[in-house]
């Protein structure tokens, strides 16, 4: 493992090791899967550099399309009517913005309107990179909103590998987010062990109180890894990472608030109107005793300028502070 | 008119057939029994001309206004009246509607509300016809005039042409956009899909849609074409739409200018004998399924 004292989130260092985690799930389901096809702008240029035993065994499964974002997951739709199971890259997080109607209006309804046949399974891809004002935004949150959809943001390969193991195997349309943020140098051991399906809707308890914590904080993507670097293991908190967004594991979350009486919201995107809303609201309608906080990006454009991007999200000394003070 | 077949029927009596469901499913509509649907009259000779030259085996993926394509491709139509009414009998369970429904025992896949969306669809159901099933079958798909001026319309056509797909891109030209004429949507002015074809390196024919003949005629050439060479064509089909774009919507036209449409009704030679044997089937049809 590499130092902790790697530099902060760095879009230049190449972070990997999720994605190769996400390449070799690919691989394996398309090992025991021949329905499996890989679609997207640059697909075989991408799959030469990320996944190379991929391009090595299944190259006649990998196809190139233009740059047409919106056409292309229309098209993917196309493929699955005749059982193909895509999995369509559309690069970065946001040109899904391109594809909001195939994804929105096409993709996510597909199974809902022929409930009569065999249900499709779609898994459309997209990374989050860093930079502005439109490199380096995170819309995962707006696809929670569209019924049909399910929206995954790994932090660790192993939930990575896990998650698109269940996308491939299971029926339904997902949206697959892979944050190139996340420092490989601080990822541990025991998160790079690639081996086991992870089910959709299942957060991960990263860090377990006692019987009664301070309190639990609730965090996706980006936002474990630095949760985990901010907070020091001996505080008395439950710490969960969501993997999933949508479905979102309320069980353990409800489990986790039961005992400690406060919830912290961590999110690495816009606050305003964002995942944490809905856990929030979610919770204070059926446990107003609860103490509730949230932390999140400000609702601002993100200038192109390097050392303007500050703000964007919620940095260590205020999630430090966040937990310590209620 | 020669005696072409479709199933039992000929081209002009499926044609009737059509004239004779949407007629009565436009009562229902002002009963308030059925939804605002969108119907076909006056375009019906394309559909059923085409789907006539089609293989049992061959699919079709289309847009809203997508009834007659259905009853022309051999959708049982109980099922699929029982769909446009949002009955759980129809065939994706009243979920669907006349806008989104499929049935794939007859290869009709695909019908979407969104203009130009059945484009990118098509062509990627021609994918997965070419290189995932590897049938010689061809994917038709039917779209509006107005949709050429959708991007989902280039970004489909453009994937088919680069990809070399099997698909006979059918244009519907009604030269209407829901109320709106070609001036503001068309640079071609009447010839707008084959117009564009040569930006695409696609091979465009033209047609007049009102004739069921001379569509199965054009048809059955370029289905040959595609399903030898795996290339796209654009067939253009020249038609007049007779009724509002949908119920509940008004129509700018006049009276005085849609009989002058109705001279060009594919219909107009129809026989008495022959209308009146087909309304007594639909009749009979519509007591079963409002029964069901």
């Amino acid at each position: 493992m590499q130092s902790l004292a790697t530099p902060k989130c760095d879009p230049w260092s190449r972070n990997h090791l999720l994605r190769d985690a996400i390449g070799q799930a690919i691989y394996d389901r398309m090992v025991s899967d021949p329905s499996i096809h890989l679609f997207g702008e640059g697909c075989h240029v991408k799959v030469h550099y990320d996944a190379p035993n991929i391009e090595w065994d299944f190259s006649d499964r990998v196809h190139t399309l233009p740059i047409s974002e919106d056409g292309n997951v229309n098209f993917a739709v196309g493929a699955s009517l005749l059982g193909v199971k895509p999995v369509v890259d559309i690069i970065t997080a946001d040109f899904l913005y391109r594809a909001m109607d195939s994804i929105c209006n096409t993709a996510a309804k597909a199974n809902f309107v022929r409930p009569d046949q065999p249900p499709a399974t779609i898994v459309i891809r997209a990374e989050f990179l860093t930079g502005g004002p439109t490199t380096g935004q995170r819309p995962e949150a707006l696809f929670t909103h569209i019924p049909g959809l399910n929206v995954v943001i790994p932090s660790t390969p192993r939930d990575a590998y896990g998650l698109m193991l269940t996308a491939l195997r299971e029926p339904g349309v997902t949206l697959f987010f892979e944050d190139r943020m996340i420092q490989d140098g601080l990822i541990e051991e025991h998160d790079r062990r690639c081996y086991a399906p992870v089910g959709m809707g299942y957060a991960h308890e990263r860090r377990h109180g006692n019987l009664k914590p301070d309190c639990t904080v609730v965090v996706y993507g980006l936002m474990r890894q630095r949760a985990e670097k901010a907070l020091d293991p001996m505080l008395n908190i439950d710490l969960l990472d969501l993997r999933t967004i949508y479905p979102i594991d309320w069980v353990q979350i409800k489990a986790s608030v039961r005992r400690s009486r406060n919830l912290l919201i961590i999110e690495p995107d816009v606050q305003y109107g964002g995942v944490g809303a809905e856990i929030v609201a979610t919770i204070a309608e059926k446990m107003p005793e609860v103490r509730i906080k949230r932390l999140g990006g400000s609702r601002v454009t993100i200038p192109a300028a390097m050392h303007l991007q500050g703000g964007m999200m919620p940095t260590e000394e205020q999630i430090r502070d966040a937990v310590t003070n209620w | 008119m020669t005696l072409l077949q479709t199933g039992k029927r000929t081209l002009t009596e499926t044609m009737l057939l059509v004239r004779a469901v949407e007629d009565r499913l436009q009562e229902l509509c002002l009963e308030g029994l059925a939804g605002d649907l969108h119907f076909s009259k006056g375009q019906e000779a394309i559909c059923v001309g085409v789907c006539a030259a089609l293989r049992e085996t061959d699919y079709v993926v289309t847009h809203h206004r997508s009834i007659a394509h259905a009853i022309a491709k051999g959708v049982p139509l109980e099922p699929l009246l029982a769909e446009i009414l949002g009955k759980a009998e129809g065939m994706n369970r009243g979920m669907a509607g006349e806008m989104h429904m499929s049935y794939p025992a007859k290869r009709f896949m695909f019908s979407w509300q969104l203009v130009g969306t059945c484009v990118p669809v098509a062509a990627g159901l021609a994918w997965a016809v070419k290189n995932y099933l590897k049938t010689d079958d061809v994917v038709v798909c039917f779209h509006g005039d107005a949709a050429t001026a959708n991007g989902q319309w280039h970004e489909g056509v453009n994937i088919a042409a680069v990809q070399a797909l099997p698909l006979l891109l059918v244009c519907e030209n009604n030269a209407m956009a829901g109320n709106v004429t070609p001036e503001y949507y068309s640079p071609f002015g009447g010839a707008m899909a084959t117009g564009r074809a040569a930006g695409y390196v696609i091979h465009p024919d033209s047609v007049d849609g009102n004739d069921v003949g001379a569509v199965y005629q054009a048809a059955t050439k370029n289905l040959a074409y595609v399903r030898k060479y795996h290339r796209p064509v654009l067939l253009e089909c020249q038609t007049t739409r007779l009724g509002r774009h949908k119920q509940g919507q008004g129509d700018l036209r006049g009276k005085d200018e849609i009989a002058e449409l109705a001279k060009r009704d594919p219909l107009r030679t129809a026989t008495p004998e022959e209308r009146q044997h087909v309304e007594a089937e639909v009749q009979e049809l519509f007591r079963r399924v409002l029964t069901c």
